[in-house]
């Protein structure tokens, strides 16, 4: 049997909500679960789920107060007359407190709202991290085909940086011929490859991390890393690894490799 | 017996709280706080963190959605008369519910919006077939939503509005099959009569409070059910039954219901699944937002257990059977 939910709960769970909230996106965790253009949604719905808090906050001082001046009227007037200067003299407060006993918001107050404390234990405790290198080695799906048919030349320039995922695409469907001849540098982590080796990795949002697609690249001849290791390597295109498929990795001949911490978007 | 006595007056001074409840919530927090240590370790599988932060993506990406629309829901509650929907519906409810249907194209948001401004709807003296018109075409139809897909879709501009019809056929029928074959003891429509207060924003504020607590918890099964599954399920089965076009279709329509992905983020989803049809990648645009996991979750909160039951399973074939005929006609 669950407890019902008063209204003192009531207010806890939609402050501790709407403050789990506020806090993931002020302290921009929020970027480990969805996208950034979802912060001002999030600040402005955590900041409604706070105030909603307060006014319940609120109302139960105010009925805690309505009720303590009709006990204090009671007691200082007796028996019969009580029930008499109430009703004259505020017809209204008689009429809410005598509601609020009748329904006091409680056995009202919806059960499930006990649940909404799990989101806010695992943000506030469990605080998980984004997702990496095991999420990125359970598909085989590497490559989705891109939305434009030939990607644009790359940006000019002796060194350019460039997205995982562009590369991927760039490598396995238009064969490489952007690549060509360019040194480019990208970041991500490394997952280990069951066959030796690892595959620089980055994984890619369209809303939320339920949706992630992951997209991997072997780099040829670097030491080995272990799982997770954020790094920037700069390199430039080889062939192999495979073209026109969604299982094709290619390869990156590597010129050098930096260690780097996470950025503060782990996606792409 | 002082002691005895003193008990008596504090309990009889508190006749609304339940004692135990916020010293216990307490309690856990604090042993929640100090044993924080311990629960990060049982959090280290990476399987298991992996579920952890997509179950958190899920509520996250949620939650603006959710308390937009009951926030709306409030708004219909304490602003708008009983005599504005007849005013504005047709009497006659089978007219009503494609009208309804329709009227799902000015809502912007996901599915988790609608289920309580249905409820909402319901309370406020809507006819139930058509107010679940309504539930089933707002996620789907509305521009956000269709815009989605116009960019997920950039040489298939067809899939647009294959979506938009096969989505509000689905809406408009199952409004129709509720209105012939529904029994109104399967439905339960939210009672609010406990949430009038004396002013309207009081009215509104307590339909919000009430409206958000409700529907979030049940959000939160749905977030916890779709991210196990997530984990559980192997990413790679789908791919083996994609050659077998009516088998195709069955599994990314279950792949849908399981994965309860917002209904603007859908189309990129599908957009990705190119060894499957575009009939079958239609099946997922309609069903995803019709039925899914954290969408049966909220509804049999919101409207019965009886009745999701009977309904989420009736939308299921319905929405496939359209995007097979809108796929084959259209695409």
């Amino acid at each position: 049997m669950v407890a019902a939910v008063n209204r003192e709960i009531q207010a806890i769970v939609l402050l501790l909500v709407g403050g789990a909230a506020l806090r993931i996106t002020a302290s921009g965790t929020y970027l480990n679960y969805v996208k950034e253009s979802m912060r001002p949604w999030l600040l402005l719905s955590g900041g409604a789920l706070v105030l909603l808090g307060v006014l319940v906050l609120v109302d139960i001082i105010r009925s805690a107060r309505r009720t303590a001046t009709a006990d204090r009227l009671e007691s200082t007037s007796g028996g019969s007359l009580a029930g008499d200067v109430i009703s004259s003299a505020n017809p209204e407060t008689a009429d809410e407190t005598s509601h609020a006993h009748a329904h006091p918001h409680g056995p009202g107050g919806p059960r499930s709202a006990w649940l909404l404390l799990l989101p806010v234990f695992a943000i506030f405790l469990v605080a998980p991290p984004a997702l990496g290198a095991y999420t990125a080695a359970r598909g085989s799906t590497n490559a989705t085909p891109p939305a434009v048919a030939e990607a644009p030349p790359l940006p000019p320039g002796a060194l350019v940086d460039i997205n995982v995922n562009d590369y991927v695409a760039r490598a396995v469907w238009d064969e490489g011929l952007t690549l060509q001849g360019r040194r480019v540098r990208m970041t991500g982590f490394a997952t280990p490859n069951p066959a030796g080796g690892w595959w620089l990795t980055r994984l890619t949002l369209t809303c939320c991390a339920a949706d992630a697609v992951t997209s991997r690249i072997t780099p040829l001849q670097v030491p080995d890393l272990p799982a997770n290791t954020w790094v920037s390597l700069v390199g430039a295109w080889v062939p192999g690894g495979g073209t026109q498929s969604e299982q094709a990795i290619p390869k990156l001949k590597v010129q050098s490799l930096t260690r780097v911490s996470a950025p503060s978007d782990p996606y792409e | 017996m002082t002691q005895l006595d003193s008990r008596d007056t504090h309990s009889r001074n508190r006749e609304s709280y339940r004692p135990g409840v916020l010293e216990g919530l307490s309690a856990l927090l604090i042993v929640l706080v100090l044993g924080q240590r311990w629960i990060v370790g049982w959090f280290s599988a990476p399987a298991l963190q992996t579920a952890a932060t997509i179950f958190v993506a899920i509520i996250v990406q949620a939650l603006p959605f959710l308390v937009l629309g009951t926030v709306l829901s409030g708004a219909i509650a304490a602003y708008i008369p009983v005599s504005f929907w007849q005013r504005v519906l047709p009497r006659n409810s089978a007219l009503a519910v494609p009208v309804a249907g329709c009227a799902g194209a000015v809502l912007p948001g996901c599915e988790c919006a609608s289920v309580p401004v249905a409820g909402g709807l319901m309370a406020g003296g809507v006819a139930p077939a058509a107010a679940l018109a309504f539930l089933l075409s707002a996620p789907a139809i509305n521009p956000v939503v269709l815009m989605s897909t116009f960019i997920a879709f950039p040489g298939k501009p067809s899939m647009v509005l294959a979506r938009l019809i096969a989505s509000l056929g689905t809406s408009v029928i199952m409004g129709w099959l509720w209105l012939r074959f529904g029994r109104s003891q399967w439905l339960r429509i939210p009672v609010r009569d406990h949430l009038v207060g004396r002013t309207s924003f009081e009215t509104f504020r307590l339909t919000t409070t009430h409206d958000f607590l409700h529907a979030g918890g049940f959000l939160v099964i749905g977030g916890l059910t779709a991210a196990a599954l997530n984990v559980v399920v192997p990413p790679d089965l789908l791919r083996m039954l994609a050659d077998q076009p009516l088998v195709a279709i069955l599994g990314l329509a279950l792949l849908a219901v399981v994965l309860s992905i917002c209904s603007e983020a859908d189309a990129f989803v599908a957009a990705s699944l190119t060894q499957f049809s575009y009939t079958a990648r239609l099946a997922f645009l309609v069903v995803g937002p019709m039925v899914d996991l954290k969408l049966i979750a909220l509804q049999s909160g919101t409207f019965g257990r009886g009745f999701a039951s009977r309904f989420a399973p009736t939308t299921f074939v319905v929405a496939i059977l359209a995007s097979v005929v809108v796929g084959w006609w259209l695409l």
